[in-house]
């Protein structure tokens, strides 16, 4: 512990305490432009300089490690007249026009640090020479003519998502901001997380979407989870007037750290299909609107009449309680079936895994973020789940290696230090190889490098890599069958216990684990009975599995959206989307959430749960085990608190 | 003032050679001509008979300060770092030389190679690192070709590698070349560039001497400082402080430039005066002219009106006169040279070679220099006088780094001693040395 003094205040911090955090600490606000505090200081914006005494000149207080008995002043004169320079400096680089800016009036930090110190005007001439503006990205606008030059996101970029697609070029006055090697933003490698927006203390970059529709502090805020895939990354919803305006990552949530990806940042702003806002009923061969008592009524009476003959489809979009809810009204009439709206039956495989080990053998997401070796297997997360490639990306630069296997090429062949090409049928097989050779019971690697079609060189590396290792991660994710994914995953344990590393795998949907702990996991959809009850919430379905149910006799489907499968049904119930129903979601790592809802529903539009409740109470279906009891009582791949 | 300087064995009057001994004498690419020159001698004695903290000692004793402009006591330094405790350390050799007008380490390291490494293995020894990066100005092509080279031979010899002087000591050598950022000749951003980034200077503390290359404790000394050592260790501290004044031991490599009849590299004992090096070595100034101005150090050295030409050149005197010594260049100018046409040039320099990290430094460099530009047009104001006294107050105030502190003092120095000349490019809308255009359009006139 040190001992200092701010503006009078005398304290004791940890050595090493930034002037700046220790300023906070005591409630002194100290402005800052280039300072994010999940970003590693840069002292580059000079904002936040301090008399210190003994010092000569100004010190920045963002990278300055607070010593003993230092004594530091941040309201002298001396310290204003910097800051009012340094202001004038900017404003004077570029064009600071803030009346036609997207952050003008509270939401800029540029602005409201000239605010502060009271400046009416800046004395320098603007540049008036003009900046592109670069709007070749979908979501994303680059406004030069706005940008401070402060690296926030540059930083973000790097040390958060570990892409590393911004940068500056040239150096001196020309220095600028790029993407790659000077691409425009849209043709380059940007992965469109969106982070760098979030970051941005200007409107320099700034989201599509959002731009011009009110400062944030017009704006109501949410704090919530993406429901996106399986992490539940934390977010806020932010909303006005009853219409969704924007979506930020938020920097509290534990699991993601601030980072979300482009689903749950833009995804939901281009949504683009129809709502379902009223119950129909087929009659004659169409589908027309009708009260929701004649709807429940009718869908009632051909649920009695099919008991023993039916079959449930819930989607793992769906709340724990709507869940639970399907799952009550299915058993009582005897359903031949529950499945879930899922493609692949890994999940199945991880649970049955539990279940035989009697244990949980996953660990936390969090133990991604600070592994030397990753091993990512199956899955392309940087196309799912991607702020788990985030975490794996961005400790490359600090050293940490990332090897690949898979059947395809992916979006870490460019970050991956070796990409190892085998089929999903040989993948088991292949892990079991890596596991001898690290383990030194087979020293034949010529021969394995041979069979698996592989360069001696490539396999070497791997097997150094791993064998080097302080903290391995394995990362498994697949899209492939049962009889598959069993077995890759008994190697994968086999292999995680030689080197006493970490498995992480990730699980679909949002609450595909909270679905396969009460007991919904079977992937096998029965389409042949007499009737098929549908949960779909708003769950986006892939034509392949609509086709599945092209000849389904009967079906009830409660859905937000018009799709390919209520065109068919025969009767539908509207539903609430993702922003308007809160709930219970058990995430991949085993973590409770609960969401909350942002938005209000359109009238007589109500939650998964709500509406299955409607029908529930018609049919008299008595409430069995709660969800939480049936949590219980299930093993799971991971802890569930 | 009187000059108390011994006057030894030179090619000129006074001259005396420590660090540019052997250049142009021995053969820059044969180890065994360097050896015969009492090459590698202190390595082994070095290795052989001293222990690292006694190395120190005797630098710290001979009172040799940094050459790259600072100044700082080099013995001083390396105890710093011989007194961290850590698994890894590094020492660098800063050959990034990108002053304007400063080549004394490439006469350095073109003839005699050898003297570097040697001093870097000794280095290493004294603070306790086995690996060594010599970081090479880009442009300077044969200084790597000589470089790598040398290093080859002194692998060869044992000299570098694995047990060297069969001492059990072990020293690594590579070359780093730079690719031609001027910033990167300041220690932290060369080393950042060392790890693959980009060139930006980092926030201190901490110091490389903590916390340098890969974060591990890192010796960083200029080209020229290092070829003292191996002399300090064959002769003696004693030796080395009977050259120069008390507080600024050894010789200095000036680079003469500018309107003077003989241009020129010398090495000549600390505290000779400007008056001495113009009269003696740069044999006058062109066509009888009139001294007006010298520039020590580059770009971002001082501006030293004529009537200071009489303080001795070393480092307290010309702390003392508010002057900087910087790293040997001297750019003598006559009376022909405009103060604003000077500046501009150095601004554009700076504004150009800034690495654009710190605001005030990016932006306050590109504003002085379109000031200067309006100036030396006729279109300047009273008022950009004081926005440059104000660009070149902040700039040393709040800059990240020695660039951008440094970067106003050329501004500042014309701004004391030649502001009249300023004002009449304001006022009269004339430039006295008849160098500006002045042909600027008003906005008002059309």
């Amino acid at each position: 512990m040190v001992k200092i003094t701010i503006d009078g205040k005398t304290t004791e911090v940890e050595r090493g305490t930034t002037i700046l955090n220790a300023a906070r600490d005591l409630g002194i606000e100290i402005p800052t432009l280039c300072d994010h505090p999940e970003l590693t200081p840069y002292g580059g914006c000079r904002m936040c300089l301090v008399e210190v005494e003994g010092i000569k000149t100004l010190q920045p207080s963002c990278t300055l490690p607070a010593g003993n008995d230092m004594v530091i002043h941040t309201d002298t004169q001396k310290v204003h007249d910097a800051r009012k320079f340094i202001l004038s400096m900017i404003f004077s680089e570029r064009n600071h026009f803030c009346p036609s800016c997207q952050v003008s009036a509270g939401d800029c930090d540029l602005q409201n640090s000239a605010y502060d110190e009271s400046m009416t005007h800046w004395p320098i001439m603007p540049n008036w020479q003009p900046y592109p503006v670069d709007a070749s990205h979908p979501f994303i606008i680059l406004e030069h003519n706005r940008c401070i030059l402060c690296r926030q996101c540059v930083r973000a970029c790097g040390e958060l998502v570990g892409n590393f697609t911004l940068a500056f070029e040239e150096r001196g006055a020309d220095s600028n901001l790029i993407a790659d090697l000077g691409l425009p933003l849209g043709e380059s490698s940007c992965i469109s997380c969106g982070t760098c927006v979030q970051v941005c203390p200007t409107g320099s970059l700034i989201d599509r979407w959002s731009a011009f529709q009110g400062k944030e502090t017009e704006l109501d805020k949410t704090k919530t989870i993406c429901l996106g895939c399986s992490i539940g990354c934390g977010i806020d919803i932010l909303t006005r007037d009853n219409r969704l305006v924007r979506i930020e990552g938020d920097w509290d949530a534990e699991v993601n750290g601030g980072i979300i990806c482009d689903v749950g940042r833009f995804h939901p702003m281009i949504e683009e299909r129809e709502r379902l806002l009223t119950p129909m009923i087929r009659a004659n061969g169409k589908l027309k609107a009708a009260t929701w008592n004649d709807a429940i009524s009718a869908a009632a009476q051909k649920i009695t009449n099919s008991k023993g003959k039916l079959s449930g489809v819930a989607s793992t979009r769906l709340s724990m309680e709507a869940l639970n809810k399907f799952k009550d009204i299915c058993d009582a009439f005897d359903a031949e079936s529950i499945s879930t709206t899922e493609d692949y039956s890994a999940i199945s495989a991880v649970f049955d895994l539990a279940q035989s080990l009697g244990t949980a053998f996953e660990s936390k997401i969090d133990e991604i973020k600070n592994a030397d070796c990753y091993l990512m297997i199956g899955e392309d997360t940087t196309k799912d789940h991607q702020v788990i490639s985030f975490f794996a990306k961005r400790q490359i630069p600090v050293g940490a290696k990332l090897i690949q296997i898979s059947d395809n090429s992916t979006g870490f062949d460019h970050f991956a230090n070796e990409s190892l090409t085998i089929g999903k049928n040989s993948q088991s097989e292949f892990i079991e190889a890596i596991e001898n050779l690290v383990a030194k019971k087979s020293s034949d690697i010529d021969k394995i490098a041979k069979s698996f079609k592989l360069d001696l060189s490539s396999l070497e590396n791997v097997v150094e890599m791993i064998s080097s290792a302080k903290k391995v991660v394995i990362i498994f994710g697949s899209r492939t069958n049962y009889d598959n994914a069993a077995a890759v995953l008994d190697s994968i344990i086999s292999l995680k216990n030689q080197l006493n590393g970490k498995l992480v795998t990730t699980k679909g949907n949002i609450n595909s684990v909270g679905a396969s702990a009460i007991g919904i996991n079977n992937v096998e959809n029965v389409v042949g009975s007499e009737l098929t009850i549908m949960a779909l919430s708003d769950e986006e379905l892939s034509q392949s599995f609509s086709k599945k149910f092209d000849k389904a006799p009967f079906s009830i489907i409660f859905s937000s959206y018009i799709s390919p499968l209520t065109a068919n049904a025969d009767i539908v119930f509207p539903v609430q989307n993702w922003l308007e129903q809160g709930g219970h979601f058990i995430n991949a790592d085993g973590h409770i959430f609960e969401a909350k809802a942002a938005l209000e529903a359109p009238e007589a539009v109500f939650s998964s749960e709500e509406s299955l409740s409607k029908l529930a109470d018609d049919l008299k279906v008595k409430k069995q085990k709660s969800w939480r009891e049936l949590v219980k009582e299930t093993p799971a791949p991971v802890t569930i608190s | 003032m009187k000059n108390k300087r011994s006057i030894k064995n030179g090619t000129l009057p006074a001259e005396q050679r420590i660090v540019l001994k052997r250049t142009g004498i021995i053969d820059p690419d044969s180890i065994e001509e360097y050896i015969v020159h009492d090459g590698y001698f202190a390595l082994g004695k070095v290795l052989t008979e001293m222990k690292p903290d006694k190395v120190i000692s005797i630098l710290k004793e001979s009172n040799l300060r940094g050459r790259g402009g600072a100044g700082f006591p080099t013995g001083t330094k390396w105890g710093f770092v011989a007194g961290i405790k850590a698994d890894k350390k590094y020492v660098i050799c800063n050959a990034d030389e990108s002053e304007p007008g400063t080549y004394k380490d490439r006469l350095i390291l073109e003839g005699d190679p050898h003297s570097i490494i040697e001093a870097m293995v000794i280095a290493g020894y004294a603070v306790g690192a086995d690996e060594g990066y010599i970081y090479v100005r880009g442009e300077y092509k044969l200084v790597q070709t000589r470089l790598l080279n040398a290093i080859k031979q002194a692998k060869e010899m044992g000299f570098l590698g694995e047990n060297i002087f069969n001492a059990g000591y072990e020293f690594d050598l590579h070359i780093h070349a730079g690719a031609g950022a001027y910033i990167c000749g300041e220690e932290t951003a060369l080393i950042e560039s060392i790890e693959g980034k980009r060139g930006e200077p980092r926030s201190r503390p901490p110091y490389p001497t903590t916390n340098g290359l890969w974060d591990k404790p890192t010796l960083v000394n200029n080209v020229e400082t290092l070829a003292n050592v191996a002399p300090i260790i064959r002769n003696g501290a004693e030796w080395f402080k009977s050259f120069g004044t008390p507080s600024s031991a050894g010789t200095k490599v000036f680079n003469i430039m500018g309107n003077v009849n003989s241009t020129g590299s010398i090495e000549v004992p600390m505290g000779i005066t400007l008056r001495d090096v113009i009269s003696i070595y740069a044999k006058g100034l062109k066509d009888g002219a009139v001294l007006k101005l010298a520039q020590t150090g580059g770009s971002s050295g001082s501006i030293i009106p004529a009537n200071l030409q009489d303080v001795p050149m070393d480092y307290n005197s010309f702390a003392n006169a508010g002057v900087s010594m910087g790293s040997g260049a001297l750019l003598i100018c006559s009376e022909k040279t405009c103060v604003v046409d000077l500046a501009k040039v150095l601004l554009n320099f700076f504004r150009f070679e800034s690495c654009g990290k710190c605001n005030p430094c990016r932006i306050g460099n590109q504003r002085a220099y379109q000031i200067l530009l309006r100036i030396s047009e006729g279109l300047g104001s009273m008022k950009d006088l004081d926005d440059l006294q104000d660009i070149s107050k902040w700039l040393y105030e709040m800059s990240n780094c020695g660039l951008g502190q440094t970067a106003g003092s050329p501004l500042k120095d014309i701004l004391n001693h030649f502001r009249a000349e300023v004002e009449a490019h304001i006022v009269k809308k004339e430039c006295p040395a008849g160098v500006c255009s002045m042909s600027g359009i008003s906005p008002t006139s059309n």
